[in-house]
């Protein structure tokens, strides 16, 4: 490995193999054997080529913020972070094209277009570390997915190294329609199972001409909830729309300092809300939208009196899951989604859950399609409190599955849902994953043990197709 | 041990001999089904999976002469039948339907609660969900929605072994799984047949306003919307049109819609960067003179243009700025008669149609564009054109040069079609 890499670039020592343990889904920890850190495609496959010959499983990595133990490695394992392949290959506004390596940061694609008036629309809350190569694996959402979709809607192309070191370019130069298979579409969201992307083509946009940002204060997340249902009703397709319970609003206020208890001391909910686009289009929506929160029982609503402010009511969302440390000890993110009209029924399931487990859940999540992020506060060093609050994170999956949700909204499947995925899919839907997964990577060499709940083998890799004896002598015919 | 030959196809669909108008890419199949519900169609799949039967299926009949022709054809399920809306949730803004339903069928549904699935396919009135998505068919709609595979959110389709599986859900936002749905858009009937789909939906909007653009040359067109986006105005449909694609003589036509206020401003303001091109302020110096209208009569134009009769329907894919997309058109249009083309130049999608010419012309101009979109990863697929042009060329134009994904393509075949049963030969590669 050091040949292909450099010796500084492989991580073997058994210390530093320790950052390898885990993504930010710290209660899932494995050593990997080794850690080697690429700079291009060909030492990229290099690196596989040598590890498969040695049966190692590969787990490629970017920045490991993720949430599901997407990188978590398999025992024996070689982890591939990609964390150095950081250049930006190209860039064409004319196209609105931009062709990065994996490892770039989210947040950077936007700050390097920032000058020319461009920008890169997915941002996940951790897209000032997360990277485009793991946003790739996730496809990774964000706020302002509601009107701008998720990474899946804004790649346009990809270079991949497969399992058996092959490299394969899906949507080469991004025009679309390239004709044959959707593979850059599966490939998204894929998890890292289908092998590693070593090149993005991003689809990069012109920044809105305007945004407005509001925050409305509400009493309780029924209001708030009725207030998001009337504002899409109402044909308004908002940039972003996240809601905070109180729970998640007293972190944030301790965490960042914003001034929302001491304002509205009732305070049971806050709508964070963006529109953006054409600068009348804006003014207009913006109008409406604010009426709407204020007819359906907003305390007030607040228009920030400057770009200071309207970042800082942002920041007191995006650190939302961090600030929880100042609520509890220890706490599980959770991430599912519903139909955003079951809001309330929802959030009301879980409390009496909570209440029964005589545990907290704070509620922070993207209300306009709804994607929930409850966070079960616990204290570990209280005996079987962990326990209680995993059991009650899963219980939460399992209320989002019976409103017809998902288990999984942008955190992914990974290490730790991958059990859930039997109860939101069949075995034949299971069985038709695993059939494309086998399609790619037939000895399950990349990324093993994650989206699947139990291990599967792929068979024999099919070649071309022979007749069956019984047709060959004429006996029987593909009739 | 002797596999006992299946005279007769075990099925209880409605079932006829095959016709001459019944051709998939000019193969006539032994049978025709039109199964009456979902669960007669996957037993059809199982039959023919048990039989050891070819098939196909056919939607609105709108892009059979899309592919190669199939090696072998025994039976082609009709989805006529298959065209319930099976649920739409309004507040949610989502709805799933049969493949069978017809996309102008659920448009008018949907559009009695003020809301439209964001995606306008040619031949609306007959082409059917499952064949839009089948086919990736699209309009000028994709210039703000994207395409049917970024409004689709969930799939239910009937593999080739007869096994109805599911990939994505009903929510808007879901990453649990693979992204089944992606896989099936495009996939022309080769991995399954897609029983059900979801879509997110979006309100209609209050109002709508076309500018439309005479006698521009294509570098115009492709001036005037850098000037608009610039500008950061945000059309909903961006399309240029001719009835002479090797000259300048296209018309642009942008449409606005959303809400009156914005719809209005931005109108205006694309005039006044219009006027401003005219001028030649972005330093290209005289553009020549640019008309507009506020003309919804465009999209009529538009409608006539890309859905109209033709023997030859040529798809072309490139970058959208590129500078020899002029040259591009007119190459292939000129070996056809009564040629036109429909450009969708936000996207660098477009088609050209027309009457079938010379063969060696029609083959030998489309292998010379393909030749020159090589470099930037453009494509050149035939739609529809007479045998003696499909006999020259690959309608797909799809080579395995180094870093090729054909073999990953093959390869995702065979496990979901290890027997090569489902329009065996019609897709890329022979797939």
């Amino acid at each position: 490995m050091a040949a292909i890499v450099g010796a500084a670039n492989v991580i073997s020592d058994a210390a530093d193999l320790r950052t390898y343990e885990c993504d930010a889904l710290t209660s899932f920890r494995a050593r990997p054997s080794l850690v080697v850190l690429p700079a291009s495609t060909d030492e990229v496959v290099a690196v596989m080529k040598v590890a498969r010959a040695a049966g190692m499983p590969i787990v490629p990595r970017g920045a490991g913020t993720g949430l599901s133990g997407g990188a978590l490695p398999t025992p024996g394992s070689l982890v591939l972070a990609l964390s150095r392949m950081t250049a930006i290959l190209d860039v064409d506004l004319d196209n609105g094209l931009m062709r990065v390596q994996p490892g770039v940061i989210n947040l950077d694609v936007s700050r390097h277009l920032t000058p020319a008036g461009y920008y890169y629309a997915p941002d996940p809350s951790s897209q000032s570390v997360c990277t485009i190569g793991g946003n790739v694996a996730e496809n990774s959402g964000g706020a302002h997915c509601l009107k701008y979709g998720f990474t899946v809607n804004h790649v346009r192309g990809a270079r991949l190294v497969t399992a058996d070191g092959d490299v394969v370019d899906l949507g080469e130069g991004g025009v679309l329609d390239p004709p044959g298979y959707d593979l850059l579409g599966v490939v998204v969201g894929s998890e890292g199972t289908l092998g590693v992307v070593t090149e993005v083509v991003l689809r990069i946009l012109r920044r809105p001409e305007a945004t407005r940002t509001f925050l409305a204060a509400f009493p309780s997340t029924d209001e708030a909830g009725r207030c998001v249902s009337e504002i899409i009703g109402s044909g308004i397709v908002p940039a972003a729309i996240e809601m905070m319970d109180r729970l998640a609003i007293e972190a944030a206020v301790k965490a960042v300092g914003v001034d929302w208890l001491e304002r509205w001391p009732g305070i049971g909910a806050a709508l964070l809300m963006d529109v953006d686009g054409p600068r009348a289009e804006v003014e207009h929506t913006a109008h409406e939208a604010l009426a709407i929160a204020a007819r359906t029982g907003a305390i007030e609503v607040r228009v920030p009196a400057d770009e200071d402010e309207r970042l800082r009511m942002w920041k007191g969302r995006k650190s939302a899951f961090a600030a929880m440390g100042r609520l509890a000890s220890n706490y599980i993110v959770q991430d599912g989604v519903i139909p955003r009209t079951e809001i309330a029924r929802v959030l009301a399931e879980i409390q009496q859950l909570a209440s029964g487990a005589g545990l907290r859940v704070a509620n922070v999540f993207h209300a306009g399609d709804g994607n929930l992020h409850p966070l079960v506060l616990y204290d570990a060093r209280v005996p079987g409190q962990e326990r209680e609050a995993e059991d009650l994170a899963a219980e939460i999956l399992r209320i989002c599955l019976r409103y017809g949700g998902s288990i999984t909204g942008e955190h992914g499947v990974g290490a730790d849902k991958a059990p859930f995925m039997a109860e939101m899919f069949s075995e034949a839907d299971l069985e038709t994953m695993a059939r494309v997964r086998c399609a790619f990577d037939p000895d399950t060499a990349c990324n093993p043990n994650k989206v699947f709940p139990t291990p599967r083998l792929c068979g024999d890799r099919p070649g071309p197709y022979r007749a069956h004896a019984t047709e060959s002598d004429g006996r029987a015919d593909r009739g | 041990m002797t596999e006992p030959r299946m005279a007769e196809p075990r099925m209880d669909a409605a079932a006829r001999a095959g016709e001459a108008s019944d051709a998939i890419v000019g193969v006539v199949p032994a049978s025709v089904v039109t199964p009456a519900t979902l669960d007669e169609a996957t037993e059809v799949v199982a039959g023919c999976a048990r039989d050891r039967r070819h098939l196909a299926f056919v939607g609105g009949g709108t892009e059979l002469a899309l592919g190669a022709a199939p090696e072998r054809l025994d039976v082609a399920l009709h989805t006529a039948a298959l065209n319930r809306i099976v649920e739409h949730a309004p507040l949610d803004q989502i709805v799933t339907v049969e493949c069978g339903a017809r996309v102008g069928d659920v448009q008018r549904a949907l559009g009695a609660h003020g809301q439209m699935l964001s995606l306008d396919p040619p031949w609306a009135d007959r082409a059917t969900i499952g064949g839009v998505i089948a086919s990736n068919a699209f309009g000028a709609l994709r210039t703000r929605y994207g395409s049917i595979r970024d409004l689709i959110i969930g799939i239910s389709f009937v593999r080739a072994d007869g096994v109805r599986a599911r990939g994505g859900g009903k929510v808007v936002k879901n990453v649990a799984g693979f992204d089944l749905p992606k896989l099936l858009v495009g996939s022309l009937g080769t991995l399954g047949l897609i029983a059900t789909a979801t879509f997110r939906l979006h309100p209609r909007p209050e109002t709508a306003a076309t500018i439309a653009f005479q006698r521009l040359s294509l570098a115009d067109v492709q001036r005037l919307l850098r000037a608009a986006r610039e500008a950061h105005l945000e059309p909903e449909a961006v399309a240029a049109l001719s009835d002479t694609p090797d000259g300048a003589a296209w018309r642009l036509g942008i449409r606005f819609a959303g809400f009156a206020r914005g719809v209005a401003d931005q109108s205006a303001r694309l005039l006044d960067a219009a006027t401003k091109v005219e001028r030649g302020d972005d330093g290209a110096g005289d553009v020549g003179a640019i008309e507009a209208d506020n003309d919804a009569g465009f999209w009529d134009a538009h409608e006539r243009a890309r859905a109209g009769d033709a023997t030859v329907r040529i798809k072309v894919a490139l970058q959208p700025s590129d500078p020899a997309a002029a040259e591009l058109f007119a190459r292939l249009s000129e070996p056809l008669a009564r040629a036109r083309a429909v450009f969708y130049p936000t996207l660098g999608l477009g088609f050209v149609s027309g009457d079938a010419g010379e063969p060696d012309a029609i083959a030998a101009a489309i292998e010379a564009a393909r030749r020159s979109l090589a470099p930037t990863g453009g494509s050149v697929v035939v739609h529809d054109a007479p045998a003696s042009v499909r006999a020259r060329l690959d309608v797909w134009g799809v080579g395995e040069g180094p870093r090729s994904a054909v073999p990953l393509m093959r390869s995702l075949k065979q496990r979901l079609d290890p027997e090569r049963r489902l329009a065996p030969g019609r897709f890329v590669a022979g797939l």
